[in-house]
């Protein structure tokens, strides 16, 4: 149960500090922590198919395109 | 104050949902067609992956038409961005020896990899699309690894379209056989060997496919065009 | 009462790099906080593959192990220019 409650405490953080961070780049490695702990979830609920998605999407895929978008445009916010 | 306004709507909207969840018992099963799924599918279908059977026989048409949203995001992309080799004309500094070399050894061993995961769909976890996804990184490894790729257009295209087409005759040649669109016309063979289930293991080579070219198409785009 | 162990010292691993990327202070601090928790995410899912006793769980922890190090590598890339 305290793992879960650490688990859950750490998503909640990476996702607000996603949103808020000015520096885009901070906030891309934000999302794919993000990502990496919502994958763990889905394998510990026993639903390995969507982990699987999770996981080849979020791993490298939405990365990477995020931080080609941020090359095209600009790192900071504002 | 915008942001304080933002705060109190969406704590009220925190506030609502809580409410209204807190009702509904969690971990109890009260789906009569989860329980008739679970029960009738291995039968049905013969994937012992109860999840590829609902995905690929059940709601096959739903998985094309999820095809077909991709399809169209992948479309949009192509229709901002340009195909072009990165950088835009401008010089790329090096990647480093290991990255290289890394990227050159590890392609082919990716690609077989997502190949196993959507072959294999019907028996263990995963599917096409996560099979997919697979093989557009292996991709976009060459394009972070090696400066100056740029990934041939016309075979993807055609890749992409032959799937699709693919996809729609299955499901046609179903509907002439059995009587309704998609139908798992071939015989199911026995339970957890690899040539079974009928049209599940095709479907999902197709799907595979088609959705590795139109992910890898999204990043040849994304990588390629726009302005710096 | 093994299993409280191991999952301990994963929890351990998890939290003390997940607050690495927290409270790095510059980028490479935090996608290499972000890199290793993605190393002892696989290791936790190849325990809990044992745990819950189902051998084609580790599929999942194969994905991860073969595609983890591309997003490090887009954002390496990135910060040398090279995208």
């Amino acid at each position: 149960m305290i793992y879960i409650a650490l688990l859950v405490v750490g998503m909640l953080g990476a996702g607000i500090a996603a949103c808020l961070l000015r520096d885009l780049l901070a906030a891309v490695v934000a999302a794919a922590a993000v990502s990496l702990i919502l994958s763990g979830f889905f394998y510990l609920l026993q639903a390995p198919d969507v982990a699987m998605a999770e996981a080849a999407i979020g791993a490298g895929l939405t990365t990477a395109i995020f931080v080609i978008a941020i090359r095209k445009t600009g790192r900071h916010e504002e | 104050m915008r942001a304080f306004i933002g705060f109190v709507a969406l704590s009220l909207i925190a506030v609502g949902l809580a409410l209204a969840l807190y009702h509904i018992p969690f971990g109890q099963d009260r789906m009569d067609v989860a329980r008739d799924y679970l029960a009738r599918s291995v039968r049905d279908t013969g994937a012992p992956n109860v999840v590829t059977g609902i995905v690929v026989n059940y709601r096959a048409l739903d998985t094309l038409g999820e095809v077909t949203v991709l399809f169209s995001a992948s479309l949009g992309v192509g229709m901002l961005m340009t195909w072009r080799s990165p950088g835009g004309g401008r010089p790329l500094p090096g990647a480093s020896l290991i990255v290289r070399r890394g990227a050159g050894f590890l392609f082919p061993f990716i690609l077989l990899f997502g190949g196993y995961i959507f072959v294999h769909g019907h028996l263990t976890p995963g599917g096409g699309f996560q099979g997919g996804a697979v093989i557009a990184s292996a991709f976009l490894l060459l394009y972070l690894g090696i400066p100056g790729y740029l990934l041939a257009r016309r075979p993807l295209a055609a890749i992409e379209s032959l799937t699709g087409i693919t996809f729609v005759a299955i499901g046609i040649i179903g509907l002439a056989v059995g009587g309704y669109f998609l139908n798992n016309f071939l015989p199911k063979g026995s339970v957890f060997s690899l040539f079974s289930a009928g049209v599940i293991p095709i479907l999902y080579m197709v799907i595979g496919l088609k959705v590795g070219a139109e992910l890898a198409g999204v990043v040849a785009n994304m990588i390629g065009g726009g302005e710096e | 009462m093994i299993w409280l162990v191991f999952f301990s010292f994963i929890a351990a691993g998890i939290a003390l790099s997940l607050a690495r990327a927290g409270l790095g202070p510059t980028t490479p601090d935090r996608v290499v906080g972000v890199d290793g928790t993605v190393t002892i995410t696989i290791a936790l899912m190849v325990l809990l593959a044992s745990f819950f006793d189902r051998q084609i769980y580790l599929d999942v922890a194969l994905v991860y192990a073969v595609l983890g190090f591309i997003g490090v590598l887009a954002v390496a890339r990135y910060l040398e220019r090279g995208v």
